[in-house]
């Protein structure tokens, strides 16, 4: 998997640290109570569709999430600058990734948008055959574009490329340039081949010769790796320049469908169509803009007034506290904006918080125990938080690959729901059955230490501090559930909020490894982990033993196993397998998969829908009607 | 030092412009001394904050990547003691480099460039409005006291004293942008002064929004410092000796009622330019109180010590422009040695 909370963190913590903590402060109430004191009400018609002629041209504008606004153009983008909104929303409408990924609502490649056909393979040999684009400047994009990123790779991927998965080098013996269309990797043991199309080869995005210099003039990082650096922080340094981005003549080369023609460090950026792109959907729009907003709620008054003949954006957002509760069966409730269309957005990942393996606090063994994992797996009623605080927009998490939407990775048996319900009569029932006198809104107390568990003693009790990222208000809602439910078999969760950082800081990482403080039990950041820009969500990075981002430290050799299967064969057998395994083994606390964002669309623009899952973003679909 | 109050008046004008340069060289070098101790401090309490700098500006995903958080330590200098992060930062400062920014990717000092404009003419213009209309609103009520006019006021503060002020932006929002949209719901967008002054009339919902607040403040410090004031014997004497009651009011409780606004006035620069996170906030209107806000929560410390710079020099400034208006409009004040 790659640098997904990277991704996520920018619009789900983004949104968890501005957006959903502003809101709740300042929008949520204000909206609600400003809506009692001017006696308005909103009308509930849904957002319904417009037919018409398709019309050439317009522009459209689209609402940039509340505090996040593209600042690096570069697309090598280190760890600070990674995330959605300046990949996904800025450098990819005009740098394209080597393969693009999405089809409709599904997570998958899209041989179409991709700069190059599907690799062929050879034994452990892929070969990479491009297709004819060009850049702007009138060069076609070629396999030397392709090695210039390779090479930036092999030179400060590890420092400098935010979704570093080790690759090359970690994987791949031998690259073989066969000409300006045709190369050939090698890699140093048999691996899954969609693996590693979809968790590699997804890293690339060709660049540009012109890109190829540094201060002193022309370099030669496409084909000598040590020249890289050097190139590397000359176009760091032009990436710092921001009021420079719409005139700079190396950001100007662009191969995508869209190059910038204004933008302003404030976040305001417009785009208009590349009339060389040669890819095969070329942009409807004369025009698209970038614009941002503080806050969700100052988003919605803007749409607001957008619907009321005001000011205007096409792509817009609901606040989650506004928005209308779904009725069961239906993809919407009834949408509070005239003349816009609602449609949820859920992004391609799992949600989870992270239970300690490795705590020192004293817990550590009580978490190693799989009857007190299942048992607090039982107290989560994912159910009554998706109706409840996420008002039907959520889905649940039921193992370690998401479901949301259904892909072929998800294990038939996973496709029926989480293997743990809720269920405290079970909760009870296992806490008993291993040795513990269980106190309903007490504390409940072991009585056997042969029973309990290796490590835990007589007399210990279940008593767990559990910070989770505050300001998010369904996810403060559920922690309070889950207290309350917990208590019930005399587990008692002491709640703790904390800004999203020090929680991240304190358990994003696996602490042994990372080498941080061990002293703590259960953490929640809320974002859990997306899937993007490595697509199939093979468990190597967050739950094979030993890896960094294993935050819990869970180990087990058989699940090690299942991953290793996972990587090296494409046969969706080993997939399910290992995910059956894992969902049982709960490394950590499954938790929903709240909306990524409750979209709102003018019905005059088409093309909108469906939304990508892996956040891609593609507004030349997008198109008038009249 | 400080100003005081002497009985005496007779110093000759000469004496008195060498005593305000003196007081003035003292309150500088004062001044200097207590923007050290708040960047100090202020850099201290920074590196208490719990967790890593590198895993909460690079995001959870940022332990995968130990050799970047390494080399953000290395660059930014997380690997030396906070002391030393501390004299390389002034060391920075005194040539005029605020440092650059984690998050923004932008220089500390571009971002406050262009941050610091938006929020003086939205900050200020709505305190000015405010003086020019609670310095009235607190004489009238004063003169009429118990009376009709100053109940009514008094309802009008009371209720804007105590009104969030997000209650205040939402409610105009609703009414004058989506119930009948006459008003953009926003306030100026676009980099530069220019952007900002050409978009006038998107500025008048956030600053009568600020406006209301601090015209509900004023007028009641202005009532009372009036009604306390109308009792004193200078008063009475001037009735005596035949003044009308126009000139009493005018020329002799006017002036001497405006001593507590000049002290408000001055302690509100530094709010002036610390923006007002929730107004900009409503509005959409980034200043350097949303600056501020974003920066604490992704911990941006090269912005927040520029914010704290730039906001501790206005403490010190409107300190100083709150006595220097005493002298003005209290001739019993001289600048000596206290």
């Amino acid at each position: 998997m790659g640098p997904a909370p990277h991704e996520q963190r920018s619009r789900r913590s983004m949104r968890f640290r501005l957006r959903r903590r502003m809101t709740m402060g300042v929008g949520a109430g204000a909206v609600a109570l400003a809506l009692v004191a001017a006696g308005c009400s909103s009308s509930s018609t849904t957002g319904g569709t417009t037919t018409g002629t398709k019309v050439q041209g317009g522009t459209a504008v689209w609402a940039e999430p509340p505090a996040t606004v593209p600042n690096y153009i570069f697309p090598f983008t280190s760890s600070a600058y990674i995330s959605v909104i300046n990949a996904s929303n800025f450098t990819n409408l005009m740098y394209r990734p080597l393969y693009w990924f999405g089809n409709g609502n599904q997570p998958t490649l899209n041989t179409k948008l991709s700069l190059a056909n599907p690799p062929t393979w050879a034994g452990n040999t892929a070969t990479v055959t491009l297709k004819h684009y060009v850049w702007s400047n009138g060069s076609p994009v070629t396999t030397a574009d392709v090695m210039f990123w390779v090479n930036m790779l092999k030179a400060v991927g590890a420092t400098d490329w935010g979704a570093d998965t080790g690759f090359p080098d970690a994987f791949v013996s031998s690259i073989k340039v066969v000409s300006p269309t045709e190369l050939q990797f090698t890699t140093n043991k048999a691996y899954s081949h969609t693996w590693f199309t979809y968790n590699d080869l997804s890293q690339i995005t060709p660049m540009p010769a012109a890109w190829d210099k540094t201060n002193s003039g022309p370099s030669n990082c496409a084909t000598v790796v040590k020249d890289c650096a050097a190139v590397y922080n000359y176009l760091n340094t032009q990436a710092k320049n921001l009021p420079g981005y719409a005139s700079s003549p190396l950001w100007s080369i662009v191969d995508g469908p869209w190059k910038l023609s204004a933008f302003n460090a404030d976040g305001h950026v417009t785009f208009v169509p590349n009339p060389k792109y040669s890819g095969p959907v070329k942009p409807t729009l004369s025009k698209f803009e970038e614009v941002p907003f503080t806050t969700d709620a100052a988003e919605y008054n803007v749409l607001r007034s957008s619907a009321a003949g005001g000011q205007k954006i096409d792509v817009g957002y609901l606040p989650e506290q506004d928005a209308p509760p779904k009725p069961a069966n239906a993809t919407v409730g009834a949408n509070p904006l005239a003349g816009y269309t609602l449609a949820p957005l859920y992004v391609w990942g799992i949600n989870y918080f992270v239970m300690n393996f490795q705590s020192n606090t004293g817990n550590g063994p009580v978490i190693q125990q799989l009857y007190f994992r299942q048992a607090l797996a039982y107290l989560m009623n994912q159910a009554a938080v998706i109706k409840g605080p996420l008002r039907g927009y959520g889905t649940q998490t039921v193992g370690p690959v998401g479901n949301t939407p259904v892909t072929s990775y998800l294990s038939p048996s996973l496709k029926s729901g989480s293997p743990f319900p809720y269920d405290p009569t079970k909760a009870k029932s296992l806490l008993t059955s291993h040795g513990w006198k269980v106190v309903p809104n007490g504390v409940s107390t072991c009585t056997n230490s042969s029973l309990c568990g290796k490590g835990i003693s007589s007399g210990h009790q279940l008593v767990f501090n559990l910070p989770y990222a505050s300001g998010t208000q369904w996810i403060t809602q559920e922690m309070q559930q889950l207290q309350s439910n917990a208590s019930l078999v005399g587990i008692k969760i002491n709640l703790q909020p904390k800004p999203f950082n020090q929680v991240t800081a304190l358990a994003a990482g696996n602490c042994k490894v990372a080498k941080i403080p061990c002293n703590w039990d259960l953490a929640n950041w809320g974002g859990g982990w997306s899937f993007v820009p490595d697509y199939e969500p093979t468990g190597e990075t967050l739950f094979q033993s030993g890896a960094i981002a294993n935050s819990g430290g869970y180990s087990s050799a058989t699940n090690d196993t299942y991953i290793k299967q996972t990587l090296t064969t494409d046969n969706p057998q080993a997939m399910y397998n290992w995910q059956d395994y894992l969902a049982h083994q709960l490394p950590v606390m499954f938790q929903p998969n709240g909306v990524y964002t409750l979209t709102e669309i003018n019905n005059s623009l088409k093309g909108v829908t469906p939304q990508n899952p892996t956040l891609a973003f593609n507004p030349e679909n997008w198109y008038f009607v009249k | 030092m400080a100003p005081v109050t002497t009985g005496a008046t007779g110093d000759g004008p000469e004496r008195e412009g060498e005593a305000l340069a003196a007081f003035l060289i003292r309150r500088g070098l004062q001044a200097i001394i207590v923007v050290l101790i708040v960047t100090m401090i202020t850099f201290a309490l920074l590196r208490m904050i719990p967790g890593n700098v590198a895993v909460a500006v690079m995001g959870p995903g940022a332990y995968r990547n130990p050799a970047a958080i390494r080399q953000f330590d290395r660059v930014y200098g997380f690997n030396l003691p906070w002391w030393r992060q501390y004299f390389l930062w002034l060391g920075h400062l005194v040539t005029g480099n605020l440092g650059f920014s984690w998050k923004d990717n932008q220089s500390v000092a571009s971002l406050l460039a262009n941050r610091l404009p938006k929020t003086i003419i939205l900050v200020g213009i709505s305190t000015l409005i405010a003086l020019i209309v609670a310095i009235p609103i607190g004489v009238l009520q004063a003169v009429r006291r118990n009376k009709f006019t100053d109940h009514a006021f008094n309802a009008f503060s009371t209720i804007f004293y105590a009104t969030p002020a997000f209650l205040i932006g939402i409610i105009l929002i609703l009414i004058f942008a989506i119930k009948f949209p006459i008003l953009p719901p926003e306030g100026p967008q676009g980099e530069g002064l220019g952007v900002v002054l050409t978009n006038f009339n998107a500025l008048i919902l956030p600053i009568t929004s600020l406006a209301l607040l601090t015209i509900a403040l004023f007028s009641r410090y202005m009532r009372s410092s009036v009604l306390d004031n109308l009792t004193e014997d200078y008063v009475r004497t001037a009735r005596a000796k035949g003044a009308s009651e126009r000139r009493v009011l005018i020329r002799h409780v006017m002036r001497n009622s405006l001593i507590p606004i000049a002290t408000l006035v001055g302690l509100s620069i530094p709010g002036i330019l610390a923006g007002a996170l929730i107004t900009e906030a409503v509005f959409n209107y980034p200043g350097m109180g949303f600056l501020f806000f974003q920066s604490a929560q992704s911990q941006d410390y090269p912005v927040l010590l520029g914010f704290t710079v730039v906001v501790a020099v206005a403490t010190v400034v409107g300190s100083l422009v709150a006595d220097v208006a005493y002298a003005v409009l209290d001739p019993r004040v001289r600048y000596v040695s206290a």
